[in-house]
């Protein structure tokens, strides 16, 4: 039986198919003019695994898209899955700390459960989307920022908040001559400081495993375990826990039904574009 | 002649108001740009060339504003909450609450009847509060923020943004632009989330009537409209709201409270 599990972002797209195992795993944009493309990323995992769209026992679709999604049997939230896809990897991990492309999330977990979240989604600042403005002003990629983050000598502190004032204070600081390390070093404390202390308002606890895109930034890992005072846990591919939660938590429920001899409720199964404006 | 100078270093513009007593000031605006001290000598030498006048004629520079603490300019500084306040108090001596949006940040301020700060708030923190939540969304839009005000009152469906935040709002304009939603019901929407912030700010310092609203948000119609229609109330709004602070400051130069 295969499970497929879809992660709608807002700034990715991620698929998994697994059995007992993944078979394959991809990771898309979903940007505004990819906005109708899931089924295009569903074909591409389908191919991958070898397998065709009805061979999929179930479909899970979960992320900030889930909803609209028309060949998905069934949306679970991103918290839940990302609980369960975390624990499915680290088993030890109590916290997650994920930070996407346009929210920040800490969810406190408990035999792959979810006992407590906290979330910010109305504000840039503390997200992933605070570093792509950042890049986008000093014309670097978005992996460049964090390896140089780690060359700083002597980090400076940004006073900001506000992602648009931030990025003018980083204009003004480089026109001052200020190392471009020394700045970067600083805007990482700032992210990882105001993600740490909306996490901390449920009491973080060990171990606290590191998810979402920013967790592919080095420096942005660096600057929360400064913040946290240990080592963050970081599954192989950050991205895809709440993919691996989704295909996970369908294959729960399918088992659970055939164990009871109950009938698999499924969607209509469209493998067509989604839509986010219904 | 005895004149007076108020020098008013703002975030996007600097403008400065000479005044004597028993004549009508002159007024002048140029854009701030990188550097503050640059444009407050350039600003206040176009202002007294335009009024036939030299640094001679000039008793007292008073500086206000956000760049002035960057800047060693002016006979003395003063906030440019106390000089709003005496300000818009010179043209409505009955306005005991003052809305200031400028283009960094947005304030609500308490004034006595002696045109006096007894209270104050400030969003400086958060970009959405200010006259560059406006700035933003016109470049994505492509208008002239001097035409975003009379365009938005054609909204008859403004857009509900679900965000209060200046960034995720750029993408939220972005993607109804690609749905085709009209672009005045994209500027009545963002209006409507400065004046929901507008009213979070007039909750921490209490309102008492007459309120006036300056600054250069004050230049845009619909989002006075808007302010009045969320706190429930008509706005005083002078001739030249922008030029307010640099006013007030010229007043403080000649008549020290």
């Amino acid at each position: 039986m295969y499970f497929a599990g879809i992660d709608i972002g807002s700034t990715m797209t991620k698929i998994v198919i697994m059995d007992d195992e993944i078979n394959a795993q991809v990771i898309g944009p979903t940007g505004a003019e990819h906005r109708h493309l899931a089924n295009k990323v569903m074909e591409e995992a389908l191919s991958k695994a070898g397998i065709a769209f009805d061979e999929l026992t179930y479909v899970v679709a979960t992320g900030y898209g889930r909803i609209n999604v028309p060949f998905a049997d069934k949306q679970i939230t991103e918290i839940t899955c990302h609980a369960k896809g975390v624990s499915s990897i680290f088993p030890s991990a109590r916290t997650v700390i994920d930070i996407g492309g346009q929210d920040a999330k800490g969810i406190k977990i408990a035999g792959g459960k979810v006992v407590n979240f906290v979330m910010n989604d109305k504000c840039a600042a503390g997200t992933g989307r605070f570093l792509e403005v950042i890049a986008d002003a000093l014309g670097l990629k978005l992996k460049e920022m964090g390896e140089l983050s780690l060359h700083s000598k002597e980090k400076v502190r940004i006073s900001s908040t506000c992602t648009i004032f931030a990025e003018q204070e980083v204009v003004s600081k480089i026109a001052d001559g200020v190392p471009i390390e020394d700045i970067l070093a600083g805007l990482h404390e700032a992210i990882a400081s105001r993600v740490f202390h909306m996490a901390e308002k449920m009491k973080i606890e060990k171990d606290v495993a590191m998810t979402g895109g920013v967790a592919k930034n080095v420096g942005m890992v660096k600057a929360l375990e400064d913040q946290l005072g240990f080592p963050v846990l970081i599954a192989r591919e950050p991205l895809l826990t709440g993919a691996i939660g989704a295909a996970i938590l369908g294959k729960e429920l399918v088992i659970k039904a055939l164990e009871k001899g109950e009938a698999i409720e499924k969607g209509a199964r469209l493998l067509e574009a989604a839509s986010f404006f219904k | 002649m005895l004149w007076f100078a108020g020098i008013d270093i703002g975030s996007v513009n600097t403008k400065v108001a000479l005044f004597r007593d028993g004549g009508p000031p002159h007024f002048h605006m140029i854009q701030s740009g990188a550097n503050y001290r640059a444009a407050a000598e350039k600003a206040l030498d176009e202002a007294l060339g335009k009024a036939g006048l030299s640094r001679n004629d000039i008793v007292a520079i008073m500086a206000t504003g956000s760049g002035t603490p960057r800047v060693d300019f002016g006979t003395d500084q003063l906030s440019d909450i106390s000089c709003s306040a005496r300000g818009v108090h010179s043209f409505f001596p009955g306005v005991r609450t003052v809305i200031d949006v400028g283009g960094q940040a947005s304030r609500a301020i308490r004034v006595n009847d002696e045109g006096k700060v007894i209270n104050f708030a400030v969003s400086e923190r958060c970009a959405a509060g200010s006259g560059r939540f406006l700035q933003i969304i016109a470049r994505v839009l492509q208008i002239d923020i001097k035409d975003a005000g009379t365009l938005s009152l054609k909204s008859s469906n403004p857009v509900i943004y679900t965000t209060g935040c200046a960034v995720f709002g750029e993408s939220e304009a972005i993607s109804r632009v690609a749905e085709g939603t009209p672009k005045e019901d994209i500027l009545a929407g963002v209006q409507n989330a400065i004046a929901s912030k507008i009213a979070n700010l007039i909750d921490r310092v209490g309102m008492e009537k007459d309120c006036a609203m300056v600054g250069g948000g004050a230049l845009d119609i619909g989002l006075v409209k808007r302010t009045e229609e969320r706190l429930g109330i008509t706005l005083l709004v002078p001739e030249n709201p922008q030029l307010m602070a640099a006013f007030g400051a010229a007043l403080y130069a000649s008549h020290p409270q």
